[in-house]
C-alpha cells in the first residue's frame, strides 16, 4: 500500500499493469520512459527479462510527478510476467499494489487469453487478502492497429461488465498512442483515492 | 490488509540513527529500510554511489521470492538473504511485517559482524514502526490539501 512519508514529504505508489502474455505491458512502461518529458524526474526502466525479452520477473520504473502543494509524488510501474506458468511471480509483484493496468489484446483470437487473465489477476488479489472493488484500476485495449481486432464494445462486455464500469483506453503502445491517456487516468484516480480517503478521517 | 504507518520526522529520525549506528560499528557502506512492496523508506550511509530507489525495488522482490522458496522446502521464513559479491557484498534482514532492511558493506567485512550489530538495528526499528503504528492514524498529514481536481495531466509526452 502506498506509503506516506511527511519527513521527506513524499507518497509513493506503486502501479501494477497486468494482462496476457504479449499483450503489450513491457511495452507501455518502454514507451513511458522513452516518451516522458524530460522535465520530469524519470529512473532507470529496469527489466528482468529472458534473452528473448519476455519478462521473467517483472519490469519496474520510477517516475515522479510535479510536487502539488509541496508534496512529491512518486509512483513505481512495474509489469508481469504474462505467461501462465509464472504465477507465483506474479503474486510477489501484486504485493502492496494500489492500482492495477489491465491491458489487454485486441485481436480477436486473444479474447480468451484477456478473460483469463483478468480472473488470475483477481484470484491472486484474493490471495493477496485484496479485492478488485477496492482497488483503482483501468482498461487498456492495446494493439488496436492490427487488422484482426474486436470491436470494442465487445471487449468492453467481456472485460468492462462488473457493477462499476472503469475508464477504458483504445491504445498502439508502440505508436505511443493511448500509454500516457492510461497512466494519466490512473495516477488521477489514485490520487482522487487518496485525498477521499484523508477527506473522510474525522479531523 | 494492515499498512505501513505513516512516518513522521521524528520516526525517520530515530530510524536514521539506528542504520547510522550500524554503519559506524560494522563500516558498512550504506544502509536501508524498505517496504516489502517496494518503496524506499530510508537510507543513510554512502547512497550516492547506488541507485537507492532501483535498489529498493529489487531487493523487496529479491526477499519476496525467496520466502516462496522457503515455503516450498518448507520452511516458515527465511529470515534474511545474504549476497556475496567481489567488491561489495549485501545483506537483506527481514523487521518485521512491513518492512526489511537492506545493509551493503565492503566484500572483506565479515557479514557476521554485519548480522551480529544489525541485530540491534532491527530491533530500533521494529520499536520505531510501533510507535507509529500505536499514534493515531489520523494525526497523519492532510491529504485533502492537495487540490488535484483542476490540474492538467501528471505525466506528459515529448513533443516529437
Amino acid at each position: 500500500m502506498a506509503i506516506i512519508n511527511q519527513a521527506t514529504k513524499e507518497l509513493q505508489v506503486k502501479i501494477v499493469y497486468y494482462g496476457p502474455a504479449m499483450c503489450g505491458k513491457t511495452t507501455n512502461l518502454l514507451k513511458v520512459h522513452e516518451n516522458i518529458q524530460t522535465a520530469q524526474e524519470k529512473g532507470k526502466l529496469v527489466s528482468l527479462a529472458t534473452s528473448s525479452d519476455r519478462t521473467l520477473f517483472f519490469d519496474f520504473l520510477p517516475i515522479e510527478a510535479m510536487s502539488i502543494k509541496g508534496f512529491k509524488t512518486k509512483f513505481q510501474l512495474y509489469t508481469v510476467p504474462g505467461q501462465v506458468i509464472y504465477n507465483t511471480t506474479r503474486q510477489l509483484v501484486l504485493r502492496g499494489v494500489d492500482g492495477i493496468v489491465f491491458v489487454a489484446d485486441s485481436q480477436y483470437e486473444k479474447m480468451a487469453e484477456n478473460v483469463e487473465s483478468f480472473a488470475n489477476l483477481e484470484d491472486n488479489l484474493r490471495t493477496l487478502k485484496l479485492n478488485l472493488a477496492d482497488i483503482p484500476y483501468v482498461l487498456q485495449y492495446n494493439k488496436r492497429d492490427l487488422p484482426n481486432v474486436a470491436q470494442v464494445d465487445y471487449m468492453e462486455f467481456l472485460l468492462n461488465n462488473r457493477d462499476i464500469q472503469v475508464p477504458s483506453f483504445t491504445a498502439c503502445a508502440h505508436k505511443v498512442e493511448g500509454v500516457f491517456e492510461t497512466l494519466n487516468m490512473i495516477t488521477r484516480m489514485l490520487l482522487h483515492k487518496f485525498i477521499n480517503e484523508s477527506a473522510r478521517k474525522p479531523a | 490488509m494492515s499498512t505501513l504507518p505513516q512516518l513522521l520526522e521524528e520516526d525517520i529520525k530515530q530510524i536514521d540513527a539506528g542504520l547510522d549506528d550500524l554503519l559506524s560499528k560494522s563500516e558498512a557502506t550504506c544502509a536501508l529500510v524498505i517496504d516489502k512492496g517496494g518503496f524506499l523508506i530510508t537510507q543513510t550511509g554512502d547512497t550516492r554511489r547506488f541507485d537507492a530507489t532501483t535498489l529498493g525495488a529489487l531487493a523487496a522482490a529479491m526477499y519476496a521470492a525467496t520466502q516462496g522458496i522457503a515455503s516450498l522446502v518448507s520452511e516458515v521464513n527465511f529470515s534474511s538473504v545474504y549476497q556475496q559479491g567481489e567488491n561489495f557484498s549485501l545483506l537483506v534482514h527481514n523487521v518485521d511485517e512491513h518492512c526489511l532492511l537492506l545493509v551493503i558493506f565492503k566484500a572483506q567485512i565479515s557479514v557476521g559482524a554485519v548480522k551480529y550489530y544489525a541485530l540491534n538495528t532491527l530491533t530500533q526499528v521494529a520499536q520505531q514502526m510501533q510507535t507509529a503504528q500505536a499514534r493515531s492514524p489520523d494525526e497523519g498529514l492532510d491529504l485533502s490539501v492537495l487540490n488535484i481536481a483542476d490540474t492538467a495531466d501528471l505525466f506528459r509526452k515529448k513533443k516529437a
